[in-house]
């Protein structure tokens, strides 16, 4: 069968019959289109699975495996309705939402108590603040707070989960999970300006 | 429940940014790969050296003495890399000092 040169520059995009090239030599287990895969995939899904592990950078080599394990037996379902990276990125995120699941189920989240004060989270922010700086002083912050909490923030604004979705995945309340993300929202903003003063 | 501004200015803050983004280590990468090509190991021989070439890809030096061996297919299909210090170097540091051309690891280099 006559096929294209092998692809040289794996970090950039593909086109859909690259990839599906590249995906028949990997099921056919090239090595050589392996290194490729493992090439073109691993920095976005990285990138992802870490912004979602943290702080727990020591899970994020295991779950990566995971996720490639994943795409290799999957790999024969591959349509090419998306891209190659996005189709991963969803694997990806089945994992990391089994992840975060599985910790919520762990968990100790009660309904009970009063409602911390939810002021806008905007007075927080430095507006002048270098968006780079900015990120690094909020992963900075979810490091500090116990898990739960930064589970729930993360899984609510990074993932976009709704509060309804986050309850039934974790197995709780809407009611426990509100108050989660509220006393979530309270400690990130106290250490927040905790290392600002 | 916070205000919709309130929970606008948190997926703000917390929002997944592209430009933060922090590729992986070549080390993670080399890892990776092996486990891959361990685990397709597990369900049979991997594609011989001549199909890795028919298919458009390069073979590193030490391969490259095996494909011109005058041995069976099945003798070429192993996973060399294996006993290759290469592979070694790569699992272990960020961009190890290996520069073989066509070594699936010198391309995890940043």
């Amino acid at each position: 069968m006559q096929t294209e040169p092998a692809i040289k520059t794996p970090s950039e995009t593909l086109s859909s019959h690259q990839e599906r090239q590249l995906v028949e030599q990997v099921l056919s287990k090239d090595r050589k289109a392996t290194g490729e895969f493992v090439a073109f995939c691993t920095d976005s899904v990285y990138s992802f699975v870490r912004k979602r592990l943290l702080p727990r950078v020591e899970l994020v080599e295991d779950v990566m495996q995971e996720i490639l394990m994943a795409a290799w037996q999957s790999l024969p379902k591959f349509r090419g309705d998306a891209s190659l990276r996005a189709w991963i990125l969803g694997i990806a995120r089945h994992k990391t939402d089994d992840y975060y699941r599985r910790r919520l189920r762990e968990a100790d989240i009660t309904e009970e108590g009063g409602s911390p004060a939810d002021p806008a989270v905007e007075p927080l922010l430095d507006r002048h603040l270098d968006a780079a700086v900015e990120q690094d002083r909020v992963e900075q912050t979810l490091a500090l707070l116990p898990e739960a909490y930064t589970l729930a923030l993360i899984w609510r604004y990074r993932d976009e989960k709704s509060v309804r979705e986050m309850a039934e995945l974790s197995g709780k309340t809407e009611k426990a999970m509100e108050r989660l993300l509220a006393r979530a929202r309270e400690t990130f903003r106290r250490e927040w300006n905790h290392a600002q003063s | 429940m916070p205000s919709p501004e309130t929970e606008r200015q948190w997926h703000t803050l917390l929002a997944d940014d592209q430009e933060s983004r922090r590729p992986a280590s070549s080390s993670l990468k080399g890892r990776l790969y092996s486990v891959l090509i361990r685990s397709q190991q597990e369900t049979g021989p991997l594609a011989s050296l001549d199909a890795s070439v028919a298919n458009g890809h390069g073979i590193c030096v030490f391969e490259k003495l095996v494909q011109i061996a005058p041995v069976s297919e099945a003798a070429k299909s192993p996973f060399f890399c294996t006993a290759c210090h290469a592979r070694l170097l790569a699992e272990h540091f960020d961009n190890p000092p290996i520069s073989w051309a066509h070594c699936p690891y010198v391309q995890f280099k940043t």
